[in-house]
């Protein structure tokens, strides 16, 4: 199922409420909707804040086959922005080294099983993977 | 929902879900923090690194002055993003 949302943070709320509707039609257990959840948001987040002057909504869609969960996000008229290119953030650092910022993504990284990326008639996006245990 | 609540002097409380929109809610009350302080995750559901980024700005200028914050009663699920993210080391969690 796909939707498109406001390029907005207040959008967050509508796009956790299709989350939900999604993992109950397919019986998605809470975990599972929890990692959704923050990498949506993740992601989601920086198409906002990264693309600013762009009015175009911006496209999630959310597929289960068999055993793996599959979710498009999809960006309209803008630049490429190779996710998979991202520097690493140091986890080790110590507090005085810590950056604050760029912790989005390397979570999304953390988090799922795969990340690709394709770029096309300016249209940016982003396809995760995360296999589901049985 | 998102609540941010000053309890006492040092201790503060979370609920609900903490996500990118709630940043500037949960700002003011953690700018406000000035000393050593526990933040009490038992009501909170969700967090993301935009939460994480206010918890790691407050326990940055707090610790200048030799204060900290120390998290209680996380979530499965919100502990491993705290792994996950290397917040393990930076903050003191019960």
């Amino acid at each position: 199922m796909g939707k498109k949302f406001k390029r907005d943070l207040s959008s967050l709320g509508d796009i956790f409420e299709f989350i939900d509707e999604f993992s109950v039609k397919t019986g998605l257990d809470e975990s599972v909707v929890f990692t959704m959840n923050l990498v949506v948001e993740e992601l989601f987040t920086n198409m906002v804040k990264y693309t600013s002057g762009n009015t175009n909504k911006i496209l999630l869609e959310l597929k289960k086959e068999e055993n793996n969960l599959i979710i498009h996000l999809t960006d309209f008229d803008v630049d490429p922005f190779d996710i998979t290119e991202t520097a690493e953030v140091d986890t080790k650092q110590s507090l005085e080294e810590r950056r604050v910022g760029g912790l989005g993504i390397h979570l999304v990284k953390e988090m799922m099983d795969k990340i690709e990326y394709e770029y096309k008639d300016r249209q940016s996006k982003i396809i995760l993977i995360k296999h589901l245990e049985n | 929902m998102f609540e941010a609540e000053l309890k006492g002097n040092n201790e503060i409380m979370l609920t609900g879900r903490f996500d990118a929109s709630q940043v500037e809610k949960a700002k003011m009350v953690f700018d406000a923090v000035a000393n050593s302080c526990e933040v009490d995750f038992t009501d909170l559901e969700y967090i993301s690194s935009a939460g994480l980024s206010v918890l790691l700005v407050t326990q940055k200028r707090l610790s200048k002055s030799g204060n900290s914050l120390k998290l209680t009663n996380m979530n499965k699920h919100i502990r491993d993003v705290f792994r996950y993210a290397g917040f393990d080391t930076v903050f003191e969690i019960a």
